[in-house]
């Protein structure tokens, strides 16, 4: 059921929402996990602009499905340089084993669309 | 820790102390209502995001007049014959039928901040806990010394993509071969800043295609370099020799007029007349709203905290790409759907509690200079100091091997599909 408050009452609730929003943030801004599938999938934001989330190559290839051994080890070679495209060199540039691990644990999850 | 909007309540009911840990707003008026203005790349992905991940927990509604939208990226690439219309149009349905976002096909009138609400065309209101404003560029009419808004269909700019995108090729396919075509590049700051030598690259392509070689590119630029250019001048050399001319503000002295009339282009150097076409990418602000609204400064754009893409004026709104002011990021495409998933992130986490991470930005621009002939120049960014900063980039280097440059080709493609999908599908 929903319930809506006339505007008077909702300003003045809004001091003491802007506190609680403030808290609630604080709480929700955790350690980040290695096998954190919501870090993961929030670090997996960035990998869809280019490589397709149903796993389609129109162009870049599909990291969807991947064991995530051979993901991570993909991973660290773009960060070493020893892969060359400098777009995934500086992706990776900012990535740590801990999130290499949580995107792999998301990829790994995925199936790619039939 | 993601709360379900309907199993929130539901616990609540048997848990009243838990209550306490929830923000009034949210008890208080049922779902938290979020109102996205602008769909474009911004816009889009963060309704999209914010209805997907939140599991209808949140209520989105997104306020877009066109029913389809035209990427400006790859629009040059549509006025170089290497892409259809349909191809670079793209609609919303499934931001709706997928995800639940409410669609409002109307030019949004106005934003109350003391209400929160936004005025649509028709009267209509929406209320709002957290307001999404990404309504891209407008342009500055008045910039360029005798064109204005009545001139567009003769001297199209085409730098919002659309009616103006197919007007410019029509214009384009037009131009015989010995034709002049002058284009006015635009100042800083502006959307896509390797755009505008991209299209020329494209309309050479076109040209020479049709056998027109004859025809010339004249830009009168208003800045002294631009993005990509030791890349572009070494492609128009090799491609397109003896028909692109780049005139640096030094060179030409400034532009001084343009006559839609008689096609002439007055600079303090040369007078341009009976111009084939003439290009006219005239100065930008953000989006009109956004500066009625009080959420622009004195640069015309609107400045936004790094860490969250939330405006610096008000806490209860985010400005994504083109209006904002994004520090090192460009205004591109690809920005304002980075900008949009940090965003979509925070709100969440304001409105529903779900976790938060520390705000990680990218950008990549691909251009097209000839077949096959692809350059990028891109970066990563993060909040640093106050503002948005590149903490490492990359630029496609002059001499690359022409297989390098097929594959640079080849992920471009493959990005727009991504992107596309990401955005809208």
């Amino acid at each position: 059921m929903r319930c809506h408050l006339p505007l008077s009452d909702k300003r003045k609730w809004s001091p003491a929402a802007a506190a609680v929003s403030m808290l609630v943030t604080l709480a929700n801004a955790g350690p980040v996990r290695a096998g954190d599938p919501a870090y993961g999938e929030y670090l997996s934001s960035e990998c869809v602009t280019c490589h397709r989330r149903d796993g389609q190559d129109k162009g870049i290839p599909s990291i969807v499905g991947w064991p995530t051994e051979q993901f991570v080890a993909v991973l660290k070679s773009y960060k070493t340089k020893d892969r060359s495209n400098p777009i995934m060199q500086t992706i990776t540039g900012r990535l740590s084993d801990e999130d290499m691990e949580a995107l792999a644990a998301f990829y790994a999850s995925l199936k790619p669309a039939q | 820790m993601q709360i379900n909007r309907r199993s929130f309540v539901a616990g609540a009911a048997t848990a009243a102390g838990s209550l306490t840990l929830a923000a009034p707003s949210v008890l208080g008026q049922g779902k938290p209502k979020v109102v996205v203005i602008g769909g474009g790349p911004g816009g889009a992905t963060a309704a999209k995001y914010i209805a997907r991940d939140s599991k209808g927990a949140i209520e989105v509604t997104l306020v877009e007049p066109a029913k389809q939208f035209t990427t400006c990226f790859h629009s040059n690439l549509y006025l170089g014959g290497f892409k259809t219309f349909e191809e670079i149009t793209h609609g919303y349905d499934k931001l709706a039928s997928g995800y639940g976002v409410k669609l409002a096909h109307q030019m949004a009138a106005a934003i109350d901040r003391e209400k929160k609400q936004v005025r649509l065309a028709d009267g209509t209101t929406l209320g709002y806990d957290r307001l999404i404003v990404s309504p891209g560029i407008d342009l500055k009419y008045d910039s360029v010394p005798g064109w204005g808004k009545e001139h567009e269909e003769a001297l199209p700019h085409a730098w919002k993509a659309g009616p103006q995108t197919k007007l410019l090729k029509a214009k384009l396919d037009a131009v015989p071969d010995g034709g002049l075509i002058v284009m006015i590049a635009p100042p800083n700051p502006y959307r896509c800043p390797p755009g505008p030598y991209e299209r020329v690259s494209m309309m050479a392509h076109a040209l020479k295609k049709a056998g027109k070689t004859k025809a010339r590119i004249v830009i009168i630029d208003p800045k002294a370099k631009f993005s990509k250019q030791g890349l572009f001048q070494e492609g128009w050399e090799k491609y397109y020799p003896g028909m692109v001319e780049w005139m640096a503000p030094d060179i030409h002295s400034g532009l001084k007029s343009v006559d839609p009339k008689t096609s002439t282009v007055v600079t303090g150097f040369e007078t341009y007349k009976n111009c084939a076409l003439i290009n006219v990418i005239p100065a930008q602000t953000a989006g009109k709203i956004a500066i009625d609204a009080g959420l622009t400064d004195k640069s015309g754009f609107c400045p936004i905290k790094p860490e969250s893409m939330q405006s610096s004026v008000d806490a209860s709104i985010y400005v994504l790409g083109d209006s904002s002011i994004a520090g090192d990021m460009p205004k591109s495409g690809f920005a304002a759907n980075s900008q949009a998933k940090v965003a979509a992130l925070m709100v969440r986490g304001e409105l529903i509690q779900s976790k938060t991470f520390p705000a990680r930005y990218a950008n990549t621009c691909w251009s097209l200079i000839e077949t096959d002939d692809t350059v990028k120049v891109g970066g990563r960014y993060e909040a640093k100091d106050g503002m948005i900063k590149a903490v490492e980039t990359f630029i496609s280097k002059t001499g690359e091997t022409p297989g390098l440059r097929k594959e640079t080709q080849v992920e471009n493609m493959g990005w727009y599909s991504g992107i596309t999908a990401d955005i809208f599908g």
